[in-house]
């Protein structure tokens, strides 16, 4: 198929699934469909180039050329000055970019129903309204939906990999610090990873491998010295597969059960082995990730006080009745968002800084160290010495682990929306730990003969060593390889 | 204001400068409209936490009302009492059985290139807001750039300071809304300040008058020294409207933290003072207080000298222990500032003890000028800053090689300066004159007088006798005469240039002009006389001429004729030794100068018909 086959096939089911609401904004389509035109015919089979390509990215960050909202309404009229690092990317690769997608808002949020614009919908065979997951949401959607060929996320607790268990797509979290963060809006920044979400894994890697770049605008992003020392080549097969105990919970719905033990038993006839392993810490993550992202999250969101950008509330502000920019502020966040700016900020009081923040960044720590004690790959970011000190044995461990991206098959939008805040934090148990060891993990949609029914799959997820971003990805696409 | 910017040219942000026109036309139309209105703008120079606006003087309408201020209570001064530390008459008595306790926060704008956390260029009066990041603006998905090269006038401050300078510093993100401060945080080393464990010495020199309150000198410890952002700069509008000029975010500032070990106004004072010529001298910071530069807050509390254990003083700063509770005065703008806040602040607690109250934790504001501080918010009002390890920035780790190598390129301290100036063999000033030298006017006027020295030492290079002299010569004229025309008008050293000063000192060195003279000619220079000192003395014919010996026969006539008690007592009663006293009073009648002692004698023995005086030492030999 052609590429201009192929935009204006996007282009159609973007008004197809405009109900679906998983763009905030889109790219005008003359001028799509005119750049897709002038590539040349020669880079249109390239295989890792993105020339004329449809990608979608989250509305949290930013382009020059259309607004960046996340889905906020003090960011409603907003378009930012410049390009993100990945944006610039993306064009620099040739791709077009297709549009803006819906999000929770500033990514805050399990099923993108917290959205200034309203939430996004997850449509199954039946035509069942249920939750797209979040907080990548419109992202997902677009590319279950065919609205683009890939889509560019942002993953802080899971927020790639939920959307993509959702919808049935591929989504990928890498290693943090591998991708730029420059131009992308900060929920929790020591956490914040832009994802990629596409149909395929092959297709996935295309878009990432026009990423994966040292920049130096984004502070956090891995020196080129430190890059040449991630990821092993992987030579050594039968692979080791861990299946992490913690993770089969009590709650783990039987569907998403059966589907875990079938990926496992399809990996172990093609010949890899199946090893059983403890993450203690796991269970005390979640706590963790929901003090110190929402910590993170009341930093970063003070600066919208809509003196400088953004919207202001009417009439004024800063008198007596509203202490500065409390009207504004109120007015422009939504319940989630004032939800977890309160609670950060709580925790990061004075007399809760102790029994909270300092806690959770200590459970963070015994995550990743959960995480270096089972693989069999030291952690290319501590030094020997003290990975013999956190208790890593040479050899001993596994190369990935695989368990479920979520503990359910996507919920009805209906039942989500009135659901409570804890509930719905919930289901980002299985995704947490990896976010905050900062390690790379993708879900694949899974199916089962038995369950195929359902349509998209079940979301399994594979999570690697720091720096074993394409071990992961190959594991995933054997996953995936299994019908 | 700026909003509508981000709508509009957003697509040129990265390359141009960010400027709001709307905001520079109102600007410009404000300068227009404060020179035609008395009423001052007022521009918030260095901010030292979230509010508590203190007027401060960036333009100069504003520094000249504070000036005018300040002349005004020193006239009002002038009738009465000495010491302005006495509101009540009491405060010896009180100071007995009370014992005050301070602590010290500096603020310092560091002299840097570029700013803490982003690359635009620093900047003191430029257009406002042409120097924006996009960072400095908290622009979303903007992330911070740390500016290494920030570090070097920030660790030669600590260095100067005597701290330890730390491997690793981290930066941490201090929460509070307010519009100067675009990203609702200030970034600020909160957890792990870059030095620590310092200390400043004052020596008597360091104190007005070159005495210590203290009796010797002071030591006072430094707790730590952090780097900081700078805010915004609020230009306020009457009635309502503020404008803010970004260039000044991100700013690198240092805060230097004293412990809780000044027990006396005037140390407190001294030490601020001292903190401000050190960090001037080894080039760390942009300007001094006057201009905005440097800000000060002060911790202050009080303790009963003769009860150790009462529930009043168990509370501990920095690891002090058994202090009062302290009240905390904010961004007070000059030394003078310091010292009346401290002094207005340990009197309302002791009143308030005394009288049974008790001291509230509160912060407080102190206006230049007026007797008492006041409060600005309560401990309910108090601020959590919610301190939080900033998780964009890297911690700083800073090498043995890099420190050790500012330590031994460090400049002249004032202490070594001083030790100079005193030394009779080079400059031969008092310790008095030394220590004004180096506080003075930034340190341009020991420049100044530096320079005046060298002409001075190559005209007189051949004559030992004079050189000698040269250096507490010139002293007298920068410090005593320059200074007096000076007193009410800013230093300038264009006024008299060094070179037609050291010619006029020159001259008067070697007896060409009378000092008088010599005063009349600097005050003429001083208001605006264009021609050479040398040039002038021609025109006006003011070289000194010997007298004749009629002139002098003449004068000591008339001397002795007026006097002629002592004529008597010299002759009839052989007090000799009484010609000395005609001598001087020959010496005070001619013009500065003209009578040389040696002459005048000879004369007046002539006249009175004494012997000679070889002949009558010979006399007294024998």
């Amino acid at each position: 198929m052609s590429l201009s086959t192929l935009a204006k096939e996007c282009i159609a089911n973007q008004s197809k699934y405009t109900s679906l609401n998983a763009f905030i904004s889109l790219a005008d389509r003359a001028s799509i469909l005119s750049r897709v035109a002038k590539v040349p015919p020669s880079r249109n089979h390239g295989p890792d180039r993105l020339s004329g390509q449809l990608i979608a990215v989250k509305d949290n960050i930013c382009t020059s050329d259309l607004p960046t909202t996340a889905g906020s309404g003090i960011l409603k009229n907003f378009t930012s000055p410049y390009d993100a690092t990945v944006v610039k990317q993306l064009r620099d690769a040739g791709a077009v970019i297709a549009g803006k997608t819906n999000l929770d808002e500033f990514g805050m949020g399990s099923h993108s129903v917290h959205s200034f614009f309203g939430p996004v919908k997850n449509t199954n065979a039946r035509g069942e309204e249920l939750s797209a997951g979040g907080s990548s949401g419109g992202s997902a959607v677009a590319v279950a939906t065919g609205q683009c060929t890939a889509a560019l996320g942002t993953d802080t607790g899971g927020s790639v990999r939920l959307p993509a268990a959702y919808t049935g797509v591929v989504g990928f979290k890498p290693s943090y610090g591998l991708v730029s963060r420059w131009g992308v809006i900060a929920y929790a920044n020591s956490l914040d990873t832009v994802g990629v979400l596409a149909k395929s894994v092959a297709q996935m890697r295309r878009v990432f491998d026009a990423l994966n770049f040292h920049d130096p605008q984004d502070p956090t992003s891995l020196l080129p010295s430190t890059r040449r020392r991630l990821g092993r080549p992987v030579t050594q097969r039968p692979l080791r597969i861990g299946i992490p105990l913690d993770y089969n919970i009590s709650s783990l719905d039987p569907t998403v059960r059966k589907t875990w033990m079938h990926a496992l038993k399809a990996l172990q006839q093609k010949g890899h082995t199946l090893h059983t392993v403890n993450l203690p810490a796991t269970r005390h993550a979640l706590s963790a990730y929901y003090i110190l992202a929402p910590a993170e999250a009341s930093s970063n969101l003070a600066k919208y006080d809509g003196v400088r950008y953004g919207s202001r509330a009417e009439g004024p502000d800063g008198t007596p009745d509203s202490v500065l920019f409390a009207k504004t502020r109120g007015r422009g966040f939504g319940d989630e968002v004032q939800r977890r700016i309160l609670l950060g900020a709580f925790s990061l009081s004075a007399q809760a800084m102790d029994n909270y923040f300092i806690q959770a960044q200590k459970i963070r720590r015994l995550v990743q160290r959960d995480f270096d004690g089972v693989f069999s790959a030291r952690n290319p970011l501590l030094t020997s010495a003290s990975s013999e000190a956190e208790g890593h044995r040479e050899g001993a461990g596994v190369d990935v682990l695989v368990c479920p991206t979520a503990p359910t098959p996507a919920p009805e939008l209906a039942k989500v929306k009135n659901q409570d805040p804890v509930d719905a934090y919930m289901n980002d148990v299985f995704t947490v730990p990896a976010s905050l060891a900062g390690l790379p993990a993708v879900s694949v949609p899974v199916k089962m003969r038995e369950t195929q029914g359902s349509g998209a799959g079940i979301g399994m997820q594979v999570i690697g060593q720091f720096g074993d971003d394409g071990l992961v990805l190959d594991v995933g696409e054997e996953l995936m390889g299994e019908g | 204001m700026l909003n509508q910017l981000s709508r509009t040219g957003h697509a040129t942000f990265a390359r141009r400068p960010y400027i709001c026109q709307e905001c520079l036309r109102r600007l410009q139309s404000r300068h227009i409209r404060s020179i035609a209105s008395p009423a001052p703008a007022w521009i918030r120079p260095l901010s030292t936490a979230s509010d508590d606006r203190t007027p401060p003087k960036e333009d100069a309408p504003f520094r000249k009302a504070l000036k005018d201020a300040a002349k005004k209570k020193r006239l009002e001064n002038r009738g009465k009492a000495q010491s302005s530390d006495n509101p009540s008459g009491s405060s010896e008595f009180k100071s007995e059985k009370w014992e005050l306790t301070v602590g010290i926060e500096i603020h310092a704008e560091l002299n840097t290139a570029r700013k803490l956390f982003s690359s635009a260029a620093t900047s003191v009066n430029d257009t406002p807001n042409t120097h924006v990041a996009l960072f400095d603006a908290a622009f979303p998905g903007s992330q911070p750039h740390f500016q290494r090269e920030t570090l070097i006038p920030a660790l030669r401050a600590a260095l100067a300071l005597n701290c330890e300078i730390q491997h690793r510093s981290s930066f941490d993100r201090k929460h509070y809304f307010y519009q100067d401060q675009p990203a609702g945080y200030q970034i600020t080393q909160y957890y792990e300040p870059f030095a620590r464990d310092g200390h400043i010495t004052l020596y008597p020199h360091d104190f007005p008058g070159g005495v210590s309150p203290e009796g010797g000198p002071v030591t006072i410890g430094i707790k730590q020294v952090q780097m900081e952002q700078d805010t915004a700069k609020t230009i306020q509008q009457p009635p309502s409207t503020h404008l803010l000029d970004f260039n000044r975010v991100s700013h690198p500032l240092i805060e230097i933290i004293t412990l809780p070990q000044i027990h006396n106004p005037v140390v407190a004072a001294a030490c601020v003072r001292k903190i401000q010529a050190i960090l001037k001298a080894v080039d760390a910071v942009t300007a001094g207080m006057e201009m905005g530069g440097l800000r000060a807050d002060v911790n202050v509390s009080v303790r009963r000298r003769d009860s150790a254990d009462s529930s009043q003083q168990s509370h501990s700063y920095h690891g002090v222990t058994g202090l009062g509770q302290r009240t905390e005065i904010k961004n007070l703008p000059s030394i003078k500032a310091v010292e009346d806040a401290i002094i207005a602040e340990r009197d309302r607690q002791i009143d308030l003890l005394e009288r049974g109250g008790i001291v509230d934790g509160e912060t407080r504001g102190f206006t230049q000028g007026s007797k008492t501080t006041r409060r600005l918010r309560g401990k309910e009002g108090e601020i959590d800053y919610r301190y939080m390890p900033d998780p964009d920035i890297a911690p700083v780790v800073v090498g043995k090689d890099l420190v050790q190598h500012l330590k031994s390129s460090m400049p002249l301290l004032s202490d070594d300066v001083i030790e100079m100036l005193v030394d009779p063999k080079r400059y031969g000033l008092t310790a008095k004159d030394a220590g004004t030298l180096v506080v003075l006017d930034d340190g341009d006027r020991l420049d100044y007088y530096l320079e005046v020295v060298e002409i001075l030492r190559r005209i007189f290079s051949e004559d030992f006798a004079a050189l000698s002299r040269v250096g507490k010569m010139a002293g007298n004229w920068v410090l005593m005469e320059l200074g007096a025309l000076f007193k009410t008008t800013q230093w300038s050293a264009d006024r008299v240039s060094p070179s037609e000063l050291a010619s006029l000192i020159a001259h008067v060195l070697r007896k060409q002009i009378t000092g008088r003279t010599a005063k009349l000619l600097l005050a003429q220079k001083f208001d605006g006389d264009a021609r050479p000192v040398d040039q002038i003395i021609v025109d006006e014919d003011l070289l000194l001429r010997p007298l004749s010996r009629d002139e002098y026969l003449a004068m000591a006539q008339q001397l002795l004729e007026e006097k002629s008690d002592v004529v008597r007592d010299i002759v009839e009663k052989g007090k000799h030794q009484k010609v000395k006293w005609f001598v001087g009073q020959m010496m005070a009648r001619g013009a500065e100068g003209t009578v040389e002692p040696g002459t005048a004698e000879e004369v007046l023995r002539l006249l009175l018909q004494l012997p000679p005086m070889e002949e009558q030492r010979q006399q007294m030999k024998k």
